[in-house]
C-alpha cells in the first residue's frame, strides 16, 4: 500500500497530490504536463517534494516533518523510463544483472533464468543495447527492474515511444509480469487503453492534481475525470476466451471471462473479426463506448452480429455525452446521447441488449502464442 | 635504433619516464576536477576553473618561475617540504614531472570534463533506481562512459610533457641524465657545435611521438562520440 502526501511549486506549475493506493496494479492517467511522471519520480526519490509523507508498506520513504528522505538507491523501486535508459556499455546480459548484483542472494526474488524466459530475452543477451529494437530494449528494461527485486515496480510510459503494433506485442509481457510475479505495479500513461489493458483501477490527474482515484466505472461521472479518459482515449477492455471459428462468415466466436467485479451473470457470447488462434486462447480486445448500441429488445432482421444480454448497473450523466454502464458477465461502457437515455426509458437494474458490428471488436494481441 | 647515441638513449629513457610519471599523476586529480567542474555547482567555480585553466594561457616560462616560488628550497611550500621531510624537488627529475604535470593538468581536465559531461545524467538516475549509490553509480556507470576522455586526456598530459620545455627549464633545469628531456636535449645538441645530426634524429623523434599521440586521442574521441550515439 503507497501514501502519498506530496506538494511541489516548479515555476507555474503546482503539483499537489493526496492519494493512498492499495490495488495491486494502479494506472496514473493523465494529459502530458498534469504530473504523472512527477508523481512517479517523486516516489522513486528521483524529485524531492517541497513538503509532504511518502510511505510504502509501513516504510516511510520521505516525510518532510521528521526530515527522512530514503535516497534512490535505498528505496527498492523498480523505476522503468519511458526512454529505457539500457547502459550503453555493458551487454544486455550485463544490463539485466545490473541492480540484481548489488543484492544479497537471499534478497534476490527472480534468477536471471527466470526473468529472461519471462520476458523472452534469450536471443538478445549478447547484444549491446544499441543492437536492439525499441520494442526489445523496453522489455529488457522491464526485466532488468525485476530482476532488482523492487517492492513496486513504476512504469513510466513505457511505451509511448512505440508504435500501436509493437505496443500490442509488449502488452502481453507486461501481463505476464503483472500475474507472474505478483510485484504491484504503478503505471503511467497518457493513454487510456494502455492503462486499462492491465487495470481497471485508476489515478487521473489534471493539472498537478487528482481529480479521481478508483475504478474506472466509480468515478467517471465526475467531469473532469470524464474529460481527461475521453481525452486520452476510453475504451472498454474485455477479457475473452476463443471458442470456435466460422471461416465461412470469416468469424471468430469468443466467450467473455469474469472480471474480478462481482456479478451474477454467466458469461457472454460475442463474435469478433476471424482470429487465428486456437480455440481455449485466452485474449484481450478493445471496444469502444461509442461503438455500441442498446435496444430495449432483441431485434431481428439487422447485420449486426452481436446481441447480447446485460442489465443497466449504472448511469453516468457527463457534460456532452451519457454513458451507462452494462453488466453482460463483465461491465461495459456504452457511450449515448441524453435523448437515446429519455427514448429508451433507461433505469438501473433494466434488461437491456447491447448491439455491436463484429468489427468493431479489435484484438490487442496481434501474435498468438 | 641502433643508430642512437648512448647520450640519446639515456634522454629517451628519462623522457618517457618523466611522461608516464606526468600522465599518472595527473589521472586521479584530473579526474576529481573534471567532474566536480561538469556535475557541480559551487560558489567560485569560475575562478576554480580559470586557475587550473592558467598554466594553458600563461607563458611556461612564467608557470615555472612560480613553481620555483612556491615550490623551491627557498619557497613557501618548498621550504617546509625541505625543513620537514628533507625533500627538495628544484632541479630533480621529479621537478620535471611536476612542471609538466602542471603544464598537462588544464588539458587533462578539459577532456575529462566534456567526456563526464556527455555522459547522460539520466542513466546515473536509472543506476541509483537499481540499487547502485552514488560511488558505485560513478564507478560503474559514470567512469565507463567517460572512459574515451579520460584515456585522451592521459595521451594528452602524456604528449605535453614529451614536449614540455619553458616550466621544466625553469623549476628543474637543464642537467645531463636527471633533467634534460627532449625539447631541453634538442635545444643543448643545436646549441654545441657537430651535433646537428642528434639534434635531428630526436626532433624526427618527437614528431612521430606527437603524431602518435594525436592518433590515439582522436581514435578514442571517436569511440566516445559512438557511446553517446548509442547512448541516445
Amino acid at each position: 500500500m503507497l501514501q502519498l502526501t506530496s506538494q511541489l511549486t516548479r515555476g507555474t506549475f503546482t503539483f499537489q497530490v493526496d492519494c493512498r493506493l492499495s490495488e495491486p496494479v494502479t494506472g496514473i492517467i493523465g494529459a502530458s504536463g498534469s504530473g504523472k511522471t512527477t508523481l512517479l519520480h517523486m516516489v522513486a526519490g528521483l524529485i524531492t517534494p517541497a513538503a509532504g509523507r511518502i510511505v510504502l508498506n509501513n516504510v516511510v520513504l520521505f516525510d518532510s516533518e521528521s526530515g527522512v528522505s530514503v535516497p534512490p538507491h535505498r528505496r527498492r523501486l523498480g523505476l522503468v523510463f519511458q526512454d529505457c535508459r539500457l547502459f550503453p556499455h555493458l551487454s544486455v546480459a550485463d544490463n539485466l544483472s545490473f541492480g540484481k548484483r548489488l543484492l544479497p542472494p537471499r534478497e534476490q526474488r527472480f534468477s536471471l533464468n527466470e526473468v529472461v524466459e519471462l520476458l523472452e530475452l534469450e536471443p538478445f543477451l549478447r547484444y549491446r543495447p544499441a543492437q536492439l529494437s525499441g520494442g526489445q530494449a523496453q522489455r529488457v528494461a522491464v526485466g532488468r527492474a525485476l530482476l532488482a527485486s523492487p517492492r513496486m515496480l513504476l512504469l513510466d510510459e513505457p511505451l509511448a515511444s512505440l508504435d500501436w503494433r509493437l505496443k500490442q506485442q509488449i502488452m502481453p509481457f507486461l501481463r505476464r509480469v503483472r500475474d507472474v510475479t505478483q510485484i504491484p505495479m504503478l503505471y503511467v500513461s497518457h493513454d487510456s487503453k494502455e492503462v486499462l489493458d492491465l487495470t481497471d483501477r485508476v489515478v487521473v490527474l489534471d493539472g498537478g492534481r487528482v481529480v479521481g482515484a478508483g475504478p474506472v466505472v466509480d468515478i467517471i461521472q465526475d467531469p473532469r475525470v470524464w474529460r481527461q479518459l475521453r481525452l486520452q482515449g476510453l475504451v472498454n477492455i474485455l477479457p475473452l476466451t476463443v471458442v470456435s471459428h466460422d471461416r465461412n462468415e470469416s468469424l471468430t466466436h469468443l466467450r467473455t471471462r469474469p472480471l474480478a467485479t462481482e456479478t451474477d451473470r454467466s458469461p457472454a457470447d460475442v463474435s469478433g473479426p476471424f482470429l487465428d488462434a486456437l480455440a481455449g486462447k485466452e485474449i484481450h480486445a478493445m471496444l469502444r463506448p461509442e461503438d455500441i448500441a442498446l435496444a430495449g429488445s432483441k431485434l431481428t432482421g439487422v447485420s449486426i452480429q452481436n446481441q447480447i444480454h446485460g442489465r443497466v448497473v449504472r448511469l453516468i450523466h457527463t457534460p456532452d455525452r451519457d454513458v451507462c454502464v452494462v453488466d453482460i458477465g463483465i461491465p461495459l461502457m456504452v457511450e449515448l446521447s441524453p435523448s437515446g437515455v429519455r427514448e429508451l426509458g433507461l433505469a438501473t437494474g433494466n434488461p437491456v441488449w447491447c448491439l455491436f458490428k463484429s468489427s468493431a471488436l479489435q484484438y490487442l494481441e496481434s501474435s498468438p502464442r | 635504433m641502433v643508430w642512437l647515441s648512448h647520450e640519446e638513449w639515456v634522454v629517451l629513457g628519462l623522457s618517457a619516464r618523466v611522461a608516464i610519471c606526468c600522465a599518472a599523476a595527473v589521472a586521479i586529480p584530473g579526474i576529481a576536477c573534471g567532474w566536480l567542474l561538469a556535475r557541480t555547482r559551487f560558489p567560485g567555480k569560475t575562478l576554480v576553473d580559470a586557475i587550473l585553466h592558467a598554466p594553458l594561457v600563461m607563458p611556461p616560462v612564467v608557470t615555472g618561475y612560480l613553481l620555483l616560488v612556491v615550490l623551491g628550497r627557498r619557497g613557501i611550500v618548498g621550504e617546509a617540504l625541505y625543513s620537514h621531510f628533507g625533500i627538495s624537488l628544484a632541479f630533480t627529475w621529479l621537478a620535471a614531472v611536476v612542471a609538466s604535470a602542471v603544464m598537462a593538468f588544464p588539458l587533462m581536465i578539459r577532456s575529462v570534463r566534456i567526456a563526464i559531461e556527455m555522459a547522460d545524467p539520466k542513466l546515473e538516475a536509472a543506476a541509483q533506481c537499481l540499487g547502485a549509490s552514488p560511488l558505485r553509480t560513478f564507478l560503474t556507470i559514470t567512469l565507463p562512459l567517460a572512459r574515451p576522455g579520460i584515456i585522451t586526456g592521459l595521451v594528452l598530459a602524456f604528449a605535453r610533457s614529451l614536449g614540455e620545455f619553458g616550466a621544466t627549464i625553469i623549476f628543474a633545469g637543464n642537467i645531463q641524465g636527471e633533467t634534460r628531456t627532449l625539447p631541453l636535449a634538442v635545444y643543448s645538441f643545436m646549441q654545441s657545435p657537430g651535433s646537428d645530426a642528434s639534434a635531428f634524429r630526436l626532433v624526427l623523434i618527437s614528431i612521430l611521438l606527437s603524431l602518435g599521440a594525436l592518433v590515439v586521442s582522436e581514435f578514442m574521441s571517436r569511440r566516445l562520440t559512438r557511446f553517446e550515439r548509442m547512448a541516445g
